[in-house]
């Protein structure tokens, strides 16, 4: 770990002296110019998992400095737009928080006065992580600082279980030698004895450190069909890209294989979608411009084409079979046909500074909403018309929507919450277009303390799909790892259940003989888990690395996003599938899982 | 063979004086020819057909001198041409790519040394930082002067070869500093320990400001001008003066009246300074957005650079220029990858002192830091 003996190093470090040949106004009186920053500390923002904020210099996430000198990040090695976002910094921090409007390539030279820990994010793609320490030589340990300031305008104090919490989470997710690897009997988390200083008390940073058992456990009762999981991360030989889409038998709960892309170099693959035969899956990269097409049962590629900046996710229009792709670093959600070369026929703007994320179409096909990540809004679209309402929520980061399938509900989540509850949904009215409540997914949790006092403990939601019964939303927190389980019929978390490391995609899928999986993956981990949603408890845990494919080459599993389960548990969607259904227009294999399902999940 | 010396002689295939010692062999040979086909003591046995014909040869012999005279005039003006397009002088320069302390690399320069036509050789380099910067050193050059760069890898921990693109002057494919898979000839870059010659020749009609970046570095296509490998070359004008909008009128300005020249390269939304002070006689790093100074009434002269994907939009509130060779106003103009506009103003010029604002007017930018002062301070 690179960044160990750079944190020493720093601590150590004492009398740094910079460029002499600077021109010194005043001091030299035929040079009347007055140099700006120089750079001590670059990070690079790339599309590498973990280091998505890169230091040139050693390749981690985290660079350390000295009060007034200056850092600058920049943007030379991704694929796509972003923003440079202060997630937190030490309170009263002069100049801060740095942030911009809308994504870009942008680079931003800041200079760094106060002491303590200054984390950076992208807001389109809100866990790239990076780090500036800005460590002052004369105190005892690396500065953390006393008063921490989170871009929600939440101040903690620096030794908060939430800080700690945050600290914790920035090792684990930009250090993939620190992720939950499933192949390994045991997860971990050895961080180095390195004193911080953190309130003006030193701490070790090896005081964060943990270890849990790995077990892996195949659920009791097979699903029906297959579950596809965008294990984004996975580095494959043959690509500079990171990012596999993985499918898993339900039968037998093991992989089955991998769509790789390598020609294509696909980049970061996030999200998928189907078509109503199931004949080809709509990917989605996140860190680029594209939208690939491949066959759902070769993996023949059809077609990679540029759809706008960060595509996220992806979703089909029941009763036409349109493809709607929400384009996260710009405004819009681009409309297309389906088949193998999906064609754009217009743009849907979703106002200004949306930047959608994961959007969510209702079942009956009326309407699409879209979370506005940079607009703190929901937009709701009529689809026939077009016509777009947004509804301002007050949320800081809307990420992702679902709703329920009579279309009366949605449920978005907010990533960094709504001021001033620290992690929340907000409820809206589809039809009423407007915001109903937020519920508060982190309600029984101290964030100074960390004492837990019942099951509403859910740290920066994100995926959050609505049961196919409409009974529940599974939220996926990616701080608390954590699975947060809200009843519609009260808007309460009613259970928490475990997640790992990152935890970010849930989709529901069919249990065989009726009933419904919830289907969680997550970033810094290589195991999927199964939720039995008839007893809301874990039924499995399902791995997706792939031990024997010798061309992955690192992060085997790792990075798991969006999740697509086939048959769609969606009401609308299936429907036309089951229309066809008998008629010679499915393969054997959909129809053999469409007859394994039960009225209920029919939706008859 | 007039005709075949003219013309080799235009198309610069054999020099003047070859040329002129073909015209006066020629011109013997068809004297000698005609009075050896016609000799006087025959012509007289004619009479006046002799004397006709004579007379007719004679002027033609003297159409013939003219034209010879006219051919030797081309020769003469051509030689003087010929010889006023070098200057003599050859740069020899040694540049060093490295990495900062920062991860960001960037050149520097080692030596740079000015030969002129009699040997004698005129030390420069205390004009550079002696650090490595970015921008790279700005190179200065004038119409008719020669350059032999050579690049040495200095970039710890990296085996992988780094080259200097240069734009602008001429320069064989040798000197191209491409690698082969671009270039399909060689590989003209520099490995640790293996440094790399490039030849250019700053020929009439190549005056004006010229970007240099690397080709190779990290990725044999695109190399690594994003992290810093990039820098200037100013060739000046033979004549040593330039056309800029000064007191309202559009004056032919003296180079050398010019004391302060600011470069401003524009990467992604910052703005990466160097100023080369004629007064202090060095060049200054102002590394990123910086404020930039000058005293009211003096010659500046500006080079704004793009550099990186981003189109920008370059914007310098209270003054305004002409764009080279027309005489065009702007106080604005557009900035892609690569493109670059190089003025001069009179600094404060109707306007007075004051910390005037220079800035990327694409808001967004701005947004994100791409603005800075220029500073003109009262006299």
């Amino acid at each position: 770990m690179t960044k160990i003996s750079k944190l020493t190093a720093a601590i150590l470090m004492t009398g740094f002296t910079g460029s002499s040949w600077a021109a010194q106004s005043g001091a030299d009186d035929l040079i009347l110019s007055v140099p700006g920053l120089m750079p001590s500390a670059v990070l690079e923002m790339s599309d590498e998992p973990g280091l998505w904020f890169k230091d040139p210099v050693d390749g981690d996430a985290l660079v350390v400095i000295k009060p007034a000198q200056a850092a600058m990040i920049k943007m030379t090695d991704t694929n796509t737009e972003h923003t440079i976002t202060s997630l937190l910094w030490p309170a009263g921090a002069e100049n801060f928080p740095v942030d911009q409007e809308k994504p870009s390539s942008a680079s931003v030279t800041q200079a760094f006065n106060k002491p303590g820990l200054y984390v950076f994010t992208c807001k389109v793609h809100p866990y790239m992580f990076g780090a500036v320490v800005v460590d002052d030589p004369n105190t005892k340990g690396l500065d953390i600082g006393s008063e921490l300031q989170l871009v929600t305008g939440a101040k903690v104090p620096a030794s908060s279980d939430l800080a700690k919490r945050l600290l914790r989470t920035f090792f684990v997710a930009t250090t993939p030698s620190l992720w939950r690897d499933y192949s390994k009997p045991k997860w971990e988390v050895n961080l180095p004895d390195i004193p911080l200083n953190i309130e003006g008390n030193t701490i070790s940073l090896s005081a964060l450190s943990m270890t849990m058992p790995n077990e892996l456990k195949k659920p009791g009762a097979p699903g029906v069909g297959e579950v596809w999981v965008n294990t984004q991360f996975e580095m494959i030989e043959g690509k500079k890209k990171p990012g596999t889409a993985t499918r898993i038998n339900t039968r037998s709960w093991s992989t089955t294989n991998k769509f790789k892309g390598i020609k294509e170099d696909m980049n970061n693959p996030h999200n998928m979608w189907t078509d109503k035969r199931y004949e080809y899956i709509y990917q989605t990269q996140w860190f680029d411009k594209k939208l690939l097409t491949f066959d759902r049962a070769n993996g023949q590629v059809y077609s990679n084409i540029v759809v706008g900046e960060s595509p996220s996710h992806v979703m089909t229009r029941p009763a036409n079979d349109m493809l709607y792709v929400a384009i996260n670093a710009g405004e819009q959600v681009v409309k297309m046909t389906g088949g193998k070369n999906p064609s754009a026929q217009n743009s849907i703007n979703t106002g200004p500074h949306t930047s959608p994320h994961g959007h969510y179409i209702t079942d009956d096909g009326k309407y699409m909403l879209t979370p506005n990540a940079l607009a703190s809004s929901v937009s709701v679209v009529d689809l026939d018309s077009e016509k777009t309402t947004e509804i301002p929520t007050g949320g800081i980061i809307p990420i992702a929507v679902w709703g329920t399938m009579d279309g009366q509900r949605a449920y978005a989540a907010n990533l960094l919450g709504t001021p001033p509850l620290l992690s929340s949904l907000t409820v809206i009215d589809i039809p009423g277009k407007k915001k109903l409540m937020d519920i508060n997914l982190a309600a029984d949790y101290d964030p100074v303390s960390g004492k837990i006092s019942g099951e509403a403990y859910g740290l920066l939601p994100i995926q959050t799909p609505v049961s196919p019964d409409g009974k529940y939303v599974v939220t996926a927190n990616t701080l608390s790892a954590s699975l947060t389980i809200v009843d519609t019929a009260t808007n309460k978390v009613i259970k928490s259940l475990p997640c790992e490391p990152g935890c970010h995609g849930v989709h529901f899928g069919m249990k065989q003989g009726g009933g419904y999986y919830a289907y969680a993956a997550s970033k810094f981990a290589n195991d999927l888990i199964v939720v039995d949603m008839d007893k809301l408890e874990i039924a499995g845990r399902v791995l997706l690395s792939d031990p024997k494919d010798s061309s992955i080459k690192a992060h085997n599993g790792m990075g798991g996003q969006g999740i697509l389960a086939l048959p769609l548990v969606e009401h609308g969607n299936l429907k036309e599938t089951l229309k066809l259904s008998g008629k010679g227009e499915l393969s054997p294999e959909v129809e053999g899982w469409l007859k394994e399902l039960t009225p209920e999940q029919k939706g008859i | 063979m007039l005709e075949t010396t003219w013309r080799e002689s235009l198309f610069g295939l054999i020099d003047g004086e070859v040329a002129k010692s073909l015209l006066i062999q020629s011109w013997t040979v068809f004297i000698a020819k005609f009075e050896g086909i016609f000799p006087t003591t025959v012509l007289e046995t004619l009479g006046e057909v002799g004397a006709s014909a004579k007379a007719y040869f004679y002027r033609e012999a003297i159409k013939m001198t003219k034209i010879a005279v006219l051919i030797f005039c081309v020769f003469t003006f051509m030689q003087a041409a010929h010889a006023d397009t070098e200057s003599g002088k050859t740069h020899l320069i040694t540049m060093k790519a490295a990495k900062l302390d920062s991860g960001q690399l960037a050149y520097q320069m080692v030596s740079h040394k000015i030969r002129d036509a009699s040997g004698q050789v005129e030390d420069i380099t205390g004009r550079y930082s002696p650090e490595p910067t970015i921008p790279g050193p700005a190179i200065v050059m004038t119409e008719g002067d020669k350059a032999e760069v050579t690049l040495e890898q200095g970039i710890k921990g990296s085996n992988e070869p780094v080259s200097i693109h240069v734009h602008g002057v001429h320069y064989k494919i040798d000197s191209d500093g491409t690698m082969k898979v671009f270039n399909h000839t060689s590989d003209q870059a520099a490995f640790p320990g293996k440094p790399y010659t490039y030849k250019w020749t700053a020929a009439l009609g190549t005056a004006g400001t010229w970007p240099y970046h690397d080709h190779a570095f990290g990725n044999p296509v695109l190399g690594s001008e994003d992290k810093g490998l990039y820098g200037t070359l100013i060739v000046n004008p033979k004549g040593g003066k330039v056309s800029a909008m000064i007191d309202g009128q559009i004056k032919q300005v003296d180079i050398k009246d010019v004391k302060r020249e600011f470069i401003l390269w524009m990467h992604e939304t910052t703005f990466w300074g160097q100023e080369l002070n004629h007064l202090a006689n060095r060049q200054v790093p102002l590394w990123t957005n910086p404020t930039i100074g000058a005293r009211e009434g003096e010659l500046v002269r500006f080079h704004v650079i793009g550099i990186g994907t981003a189109f920008h939009t370059f914007h310098l509130h209270g003054h305004r220029w002409i764009q080279p060779g027309t005489s065009h106003l702007v106080d604005t103009v557009n900035i892609g990858p690569i493109v670059r506009e190089a003025f001069v103003i009179k600094a404060g010029e109707g306007v007075g002192p004051g910390n005037w604002h220079y800035h990327c007017h694409v808001l967004q930018h701005m947004q994100s830091g791409m603005m800075g002062g220029f500073r003109v301070i009262e006299n």
